[in-house]
């Protein structure tokens, strides 16, 4: 028996229609962040490993490594910031603050061995570097929530947190490191007992407080919850950050799709302010996350803030094909066949009216032509004969 | 519709009689049958039986929006969830047992073997909290043979009353973690769902607080 050759596990095909439905959320997505003024990059697919290991925060083993021809150590790009991170401290080093720049790429990780999460999937998002506060953690929200309502995901559930609230609070309640690390633990798995269990050292109402992290479900009302709890400088800073973004996010009418949520942490620990996450129904994970991480770029030589977002197009429309929103196949067009030089006339003349057309090059006769057609549901069957017009 | 995942065996039987008393239509997972997934339109709730070790991989990826499974399957498995609350039954406690004579010395064997179900937990808890290197040999049932004839020096496994390990003439002899069964929750399910959720949660939340009142009386 012959070798069999499949697809690495993690990694799949993508089929002509999918294919050309993906292409079309990637177009409308590409189109909306120009019209916004993000600038499109192309970043290698291949990094030296150091770049990720520099930001301390990718685990060495879920990168795709491998060597150059020196023995140097490279992998397969893993997300979009950090190689955009690079390139805004590196090549667009003198370029004028703030930089809008945009991405939309296939990025590759190890995750849990027969998980059935895709190692290879591809990525859209927007980075906005070198600009701080509110108006621009607001713009990269509703530029996220923009393109969700874009490609037609409309039940959208968006929660935002802020990393700094929780750093605050630990000082407040002078929290040791290790109690902190556990307690924000606790708190990102809504695990009471855990809670109780390692806050048992706070006095009744801070460990009331961290509770209440638990539980934020609503706006402006969770935001006054806090204030009357907080009085470190930090943390109440974060509260004033969140309530101006929502302020903004209201003049854009999104005010309905944001929950806030302080007890939010990023599965990755490069956030340092805003953080949040966005989420539909039929899929498990969050389709869109993103945040502010003001140190990064600082390894590669340029001390720029920074904020971004990225959506998992391969989730969304996961997403979308449960919820029942795939779009409608499009017509296959017209195939042609018979004489040679009036198919040949005829197939361009349609192209340039701008319809698809398909020229046989194999020679069917004109019944094997139409079983063709019907099996590849192409519409129209044209057989050219000597005298036919084109 | 809220889909709850079950761990086969008397957890979901336990989970079952819960959900019934916090005033839930339990009639479906009632059923005897050979059906996986016990579905009943009216109560709005579908219930899928599930091996323990796959309950936390439903919930994760959102398949079932709820999972009750213990803790040893959550600790083994690591998995993304919300962990809301402590059931109280199923209790038991992860622990390395070994022979008698071992007692207090478990940490004079160099690179211990280690017969196990649960070789993510053994070595966290090893190497993170003993910070030591032990060799893990993976088991699937009667771990407590590694010991006796020689597979390993010691296992981990989970301990409820200790008799199997005291008939085989084994040992507790450190405990790794406490086990119950745990109510968990997917992340997007508590945020898109939480209309339903929220409530069922709070409603389990009471039954819990009023049978661990009654326990308390009981003793």
């Amino acid at each position: 028996m012959g070798k069999k050759f499949y697809t690495p596990d993690g990694f799949t095909d993508i089929l002509p229609d999918d294919c050309a439905y993906k292409r079309t959320l990637e177009g409308s997505l590409r189109n909306l962040f120009a019209m916004n003024g993000y600038q499109e990059i192309e970043t290698p697919g291949v990094e030296y490993c150091d770049v990720y290991s520099a930001t301390g925060f990718v685990k060495e083993e879920d990168l795709y490594k491998f060597t150059d021809q020196k023995g140097r150590l490279l992998c397969a790009r893993y997300d979009g910031t950090v190689p955009a991170a690079r390139f805004a401290a590196g090549i667009f080093r003198d370029e004028p603050l703030p930089i809008r720049l945009s991405y939309i790429e296939n990025m590759y990780r190890f995750n849990q061995m027969g998980g059935g999460k895709q190692s290879g999937f591809t990525q859209a998002g927007i980075e906005l570097l070198g600009a701080r506060g509110a108006a621009s953690d607001a713009e990269v929200i509703a530029l996220a929530i923009k393109s969700a309502l874009e490609i037609g995901i409309t039940d959208l559930q968006v929660s935002i947190g802020q990393t700094e609230f929780f750093d605050g609070l630990a000082r407040q309640f002078n929290l040791s490191d290790e109690d902190k690390e556990d307690i924000k633990e606790a708190v990102s798995c809504k695990d009471s007992v855990m809670i109780e269990k390692k806050a048992s050292g706070l006095n009744s109402e801070d460990r009331q407080t961290i509770t209440m992290l638990t539980e934020c479900s609503g706006t402006y009302d969770t935001i006054e919850q806090f204030e009357g709890r907080v009085t470190d400088a930090k943390a109440l800073n974060a509260l004033r950050n969140i309530r101006n973004i929502l302020d903004i996010l209201d003049k854009y009418g999104y005010t309905r799709y944001i929950t806030v949520d302080l007890g939010l942490f990023g599965s990755v620990d490069y956030y340092t302010g805003v953080i949040f996450k966005c989420y539909t129904y039929e899929v498990g994970f969050p389709i869109m996350s993103g945040g502010r991480y003001d140190s990064m770029s600082k390894v590669f030589g340029r001390d720029l803030e920074a904020v971004g977002f990225s959506m998992s197009l391969t989730l969304a429309i996961t997403a979308m094909m449960r919820q029942g929103k795939k779009l409608e196949k499009s017509g296959a067009g017209t195939i042609v066949g018979g004489k040679t030089d009036l198919a040949i006339a005829t197939a361009e003349k349609l192209r340039a009216q701008g319809f698809p057309a398909i020229l046989d090059t194999t020679g069917m006769n004109e019944d094997e032509l139409n079983r063709y057609a019907a099996l590849k549901g192409i519409e129209t069957v044209l057989y050219m004969r000597e005298g036919d017009a084109e | 519709m809220i889909t709850i995942a079950l761990s086969k065996g008397r957890l979901a039987e336990q989970a079952i009689d819960l959900l019934e008393k916090a005033g839930y239509d339990v009639n479906a997972a009632r059923e005897k049958s050979r059906k996986l997934i016990l579905e009943d339109p009216k109560s709005g709730l579908r219930f899928i039986l599930a091996k323990p070790a796959d309950v936390p991989t439903y919930v994760e990826y959102g398949a079932a929006d709820i999972g009750v499974v213990g803790k040893d399957t959550l600790l083994e498995e690591g998995r993304q969830l919300y962990e809301v609350i402590d059931l109280g039954f199923g209790r038991c406690r992860m622990c390395v047992a070994g022979p008698k004579e071992l007692e207090g010395k478990l940490d004079m064997i160099p690179n211990k073997r280690v017969g196990t179900k649960y070789p993510n937990i053994t070595r966290a808890y090893f190497e993170g909290v003993k910070n030591e290197s032990v060799e893990i040999i993976k088991l699937n049932g009667s771990v407590e043979l590694a010991p006796l004839i020689g597979l390993s020096e010691v296992i981990v496994d989970i301990v409820e009353s200790g008799r199997t390990l005291y008939e085989n003439g084994l040992e507790v002899l450190e405990t790794v973690a406490d086990i119950s069964a745990r109510v968990v929750v997917n992340r997007v399910s508590m945020r898109m769902k939480s209309d339903e959720i929220k409530p069922m949660i709070d409603r389990l939340r009471e039954q819990v607080a009023i049978m661990n009142a009654e326990g308390r009386e009981d003793k």
